[in-house]
């Protein structure tokens, strides 16, 4: 018995020493910081495909110039990035120059490049410390001359700097670990901030808000969001249950949540908040408008037959069915991408936890252009300070471009036969 | 906070009538019609036991749930419920129910019943799409179960619903080819 025991020992400390062949040179502590950074910057997200093995890579990703593949950033020497040095893991994440020569910027090392050492050093006791998986990765579908990666050499040396995160003396401490959360690991900005022609970040907007994948990365200044009425306590169960008193979390931003901001620590998420309000302390929540409805409005019947149902007549929502449409940021804000995109598109039904699930929205593509322009000014005069000036060609004009991506009427229920 | 309303439900014209704005089709039906063989179940569009049939004018029918939306969504359309599907008699009594109504009964479909006027309306509207438009036999149980899938029956029935519209549109000349 004994014998047995000792051969069993044996063998899995062999099987063990086979499979994290490199975790003794690192400590424990910073593998699981490491851990945790690697959940605040969303690895996962991307470097993992649908049902496939975390980290392992295959996530396709849709760009103007085609489609690109994320890629196995396990330690496996053949398919990952085992045989990677510290050095060169470095130049990845900041400079974006990994073993196969210049990274497309969908790796966002224009953000990552403000990782601090010790932060970048953590994360990468942590991927060299997990299980190796065996993925090869997939062939990019790039076309030409976009497929060149030395093209991008000529790119990142107009926009790729490897810069220090620097720390605003008149913030506070928690406010610059709100900076560095949301500007650095959490990269935010590669979706929130539009980019320019030369598809670099238009820091001069950053943070402005930005159509990609048929939604709108919406404005989150803290101009915007405190004009919007978000508190902190708004801002807090957005990220934990991707949903609150402003509205639920659709598009990419579920996963965003899900596997990331989700698991922020209670200090984290208060420096997040913090940073995105511009304020160290609670910000004021701003009284629910909601005014007597226009019923000679022309939105008002289509209102009242097609969306009250679930949002309910004075847009108070019904608990895990529909969110409210009084103080929905969605509504309340000056663009209408949004409003327009998920009437076309429907949105799935969403679970975003054990507590908090909504029902599928149909996808309501057969209202015209006018229709919906009116129902959004209806909703507009109804519960926010927005002037009611969505126009026809303004949604004719996202329509077009959802229908070029094929986003439109995705939803469910409304079957036809 | 009201409005006026015409439609035509089940051959039958209907209006001019005014409904508050508070008022779901389903109330409409239940209240006004005395139409209460649809059924008010999950009360927020999940489960289509309200589903109802509109008859579009380009000739396809869309599925609609009544809980969900409001009368006056119905103006000007024509409507099929639960109660339109059967053949009456002079006295107005049930002489011979739809095929699909039979089908339901020989197999022992439903349990309490409550989601069977969902089921009887996306099944006849399946059934008159494929007389328009047949299908290969191999492709029949897949078409069911698209199209039945947002029906939910809390009596676990599926199968028994499934197999009764799979074998009336293999046995129906004209819906398969």
């Amino acid at each position: 018995m004994k014998i047995l025991n000792q051969i069993l020992t044996s063998l899995v400390l062999l099987l063990l020493s086979v499979q994290f062949a490199s975790a003794e040179t690192f400590s424990s502590e910073q593998v699981a910081r490491g851990k945790y950074l690697a959940v605040a910057g969303d690895c996962v997200a991307c470097h993992t495909a649908p049902n496939g093995m975390p980290f392992a890579g295959g996530l396709p990703m849709h760009t103007p110039f085609g489609v690109l593949y994320s890629t196995n950033i396990t330690p496996h020497k053949k398919t990952g990035i085992g045989e990677y040095s510290y050095a060169l893991f470095r130049q990845a994440m900041h400079e974006g120059k990994g073993q196969v020569g210049h990274l497309y910027p969908a790796m966002p090392y224009t953000s990552y490049t403000l990782l601090n050492e010790e932060d970048t050093q953590a994360l990468f006791a942590y991927f060299m410390s997990m299980p190796a998986v065996n993925q090869e990765n997939l062939d990019n579908e790039i076309a030409f001359p976009f497929n060149l990666r030395f093209g991008l050499a000529f790119w990142k040396a107009l926009f790729a700097k490897d810069i220090d995160f620097e720390k605003d003396s008149s913030k506070s401490v928690n406010w610059n670990r709100g900076n560095y959360l949301v500007n650095a690991l959490g990269h935010c900005g590669e979706c929130h901030t539009p980019r320019n022609i030369t598809m670099e970040l238009d820091t001069e907007r950053a943070m402005q808000g930005n159509v990609i994948a048929g939604f709108e990365a919406s404005d989150i200044t803290p101009l915007r969001l405190v004009a919007q009425g978000w508190t902190k306590p708004d801002l807090e169960s957005l990220f934990k249950n991707s949903y609150s008193e402003k509205g639920t979390v659709f598009g990419e931003m579920s996963m965003v949540v899900y596997h990331s901001l989700s698991r922020l620590n209670d200090s984290d998420m208060n420096a997040v908040t913090s940073y995105l309000l511009d304020s160290d302390v609670p910000v004021t929540s701003k009284p629910i408008i909601a005014r007597t409805p226009d019923t000679k409005a022309p939105g008002h019947n289509t209102y009242v037959n097609m969306c009250s149902g679930c949002h309910g007549l004075e847009g108070q929502g019904k608990p895990n069915i529909a969110p409210a449409m009084q103080s929905n940021a969605t509504i309340n804000r000056p663009s209408l991408y949004n409003s327009v995109a998920v009437l076309l598109r429907g949105i799935p039904s969403q679970k975003y936890n054990a507590t908090t699930a909504f029902y599928a929205m149909d996808s309501f593509e057969a209202l015209s252009d006018e229709q919906i322009a009116d129902l959004i000014n209806y909703m507009r005069t109804a519960w926010t300070d927005e002037p009611p000036n969505a126009s026809a060609a303004q949604v004719f004009r996202i329509r077009e471009e959802l229908e070029g991506q094929g986003l439109i009427g995705v939803g469910s229920g409304h079957a036809e036969f | 906070m009201s409005q006026t309303i015409n439609m035509n439900i089940n051959g039958q014209q209907i209006g001019p009538v005014e409904v508050s704005d508070h008022t779901m089709m389903i109330e409409f039906l239940h209240e006004k019609l005395n139409l209460t063989g649809t059924k008010f179940g999950c009360g927020a569009g999940v489960c289509h036991a309200c589903v109802v049939l509109v008859d579009n004018e380009d000739g396809t029918t869309s599925v609609e749930r009544s809980c969900i939306s409001g009368a006056g969504y119905f103006d000007g359309k024509k409507v099929r419920t639960v109660e339109g599907h059967a053949k009456t008699n002079e006295q107005g009594e049930v002489s011979e129910l739809s095929p699909v109504q039979q089908a339901f009964l020989e197999h022992y479909s439903f349990q309490c019943g409550w989601c069977t006027s969902g089921f009887v309306n996306t099944a006849t509207a399946l059934v008159e799409k494929l007389a328009k438009h047949p299908i290969t036999k191999d492709q029949v149980e897949k078409t069911v179960e698209d199209a039945l899938q947002d029906n939910i029956c809390r009596c676990t029935g599926y199968v028994k619903y499934y197999q009764a519209v799979k074998e009336l549109i293999l046995k129906t000349p004209g819906l398969t080819v």
